[in-house]
């Protein structure tokens, strides 16, 4: 076998048996080891199938251990790819650096109630619409309703941020999507620093909900703090 | 594996596992040293394009008026919906503003993902994305 799938980089360990039986093989060298697969020629399918495979493997392994893990699609063309990958100084800093770190991630929605909410400011608007209801008449007080629930995630991203942020080592803020998203965020946190982060998003529960709803999933491998600002290698 | 607690507002996973917005994270964060000459993707071209849909439209904004002016209603009690009167109307905007061929390729890509029902996402563009990192409390920063 000599194009290998990357799932993550480790430290050298034993793997569990499931993942053997998968596949699945550490390539080692010194303090540490990528976590790899054997792969036959073309590219890899952003399946769901195989994205869910991906995600396994390296959160399975983070429960132990610290894993970074590798975007999905990464392929190295042979051995010698993946222990110059393995020499890269950086990695060994990033390994160091996520010793004892997991992420969380959280993720905000509105439920369709904050647009009573928003609308309530609007009254003329709404009023002229009713009025009214043309194709125009609605676009403007669409417009306004949009503009009024960008005004509120812009608040709460700040409440949730100013909430959170102190409980975490770094932070990485993500467009939220979807119309009645309202905000897309990573903590980074010591993996004995879940349960503050739980507290605190349940306080903010009281405060926020409804209408926004909470999303928290972790601890993860630090996805989201991993990027290596590198050029690429021949 | 998840749980609903806070009385039915905060949804708590430990994994990704089977969590299809959080699946997406693989494909825009994680350790890569070049996108562009290491990874080799089906359909990550693809959804590139999807990301940059834009979310507003006269489709949204007429759904907004819409329900804000449902929302209202129910409130007041006032039976009457008015959106229907004109639903039609609507749709014609809407079919007309928000249904290009590439939103048409896009959903394909997304059922394929099994990614469906999201509205676009951040991109990365690698490190020029809409993302962006903020160092809190003890303040380190990995890029």
């Amino acid at each position: 076998m000599s194009r290998f799938y990357l799932y993550g980089i480790t430290r050298p360990r034993e793997l569990p048996q499931r993942l053997e039986s998968q596949g699945i093989s550490l390539v080692a060298a010194d303090d540490r080891a990528a976590v790899v697969s054997g792969l036959d020629e073309g590219p890899v399918e952003a399946t769901r199938k195989n994205l869910l495979a991906h995600a396994d493997v390296v959160e399975q392994l983070h429960e132990d251990a610290v894993v970074l893990p590798a975007r999905f699609g990464y392929i190295l063309e042979s051995r010698e790819e993946v222990l110059e990958l393995l020499a890269l100084p950086e990695i060994g800093q990033l390994l160091e650096r996520h010793a004892t770190t997991c992420e969380l991630t959280l993720k905000g929605k509105y439920e369709e109630s904050v647009l009573a909410e928003v609308g309530a400011a609007l009254q003329p608007l709404r009023d002229a619409y009713r009025a009214g209801p043309s194709v125009e008449a609605g676009i403007v007080l669409g417009e306004a309703v949009g503009q009024g629930l960008a005004e509120r995630r812009t608040r709460d991203e700040s409440l949730v941020l100013d909430a959170l942020g102190p409980l975490a080592f770094d932070v990485v803020v993500a467009e939220p999507a979807g119309e009645l998203a309202a905000f897309d965020l990573a903590f980074l946190v010591e993996r004995s620093g879940v349960r503050p982060v739980e507290a605190k998003v349940e306080e903010l529960a009281g405060r926020l909900s409804p209408p926004l709803h909470f999303k928290l999933v972790g601890p993860l491998p630090p996805y989201s703090f991993v990027r290596l600002a590198l050029p690429a290698t021949v | 594996m998840n749980r609903e607690s806070s009385a039915g507002y905060i949804t708590r996973a430990p994994r990704s596992s089977g969590l299809a917005d959080v699946l997406e994270i693989l494909l825009d964060r994680g350790l890569v040293i070049d996108a562009y000459v290491r990874v080799s993707l089906v359909g990550i071209e693809l959804l590139t394009i999807d990301l940059r849909v834009v979310i507003a439209s006269v489709d949204t904004y007429l759904r907004f008026a819409e329900a804000v002016n449902r929302l209202d209603l129910t409130q007041t009690g006032d039976a009457e919906g008015l959106p229907d009167l004109f639903s039609s109307g609507t749709e014609d905007v809407a079919e007309s503003k928000s249904k290009g061929a590439v939103e048409g390729g896009m959903d394909a890509i997304k059922e394929k993902i099994g990614l469906g029902g999201r509205g676009g996402d951040d991109d990365d563009d690698e490190d020029e994305g809409r993302s962006r990192s903020r160092s809190r409390g003890r303040g380190s920063n990995d890029r």
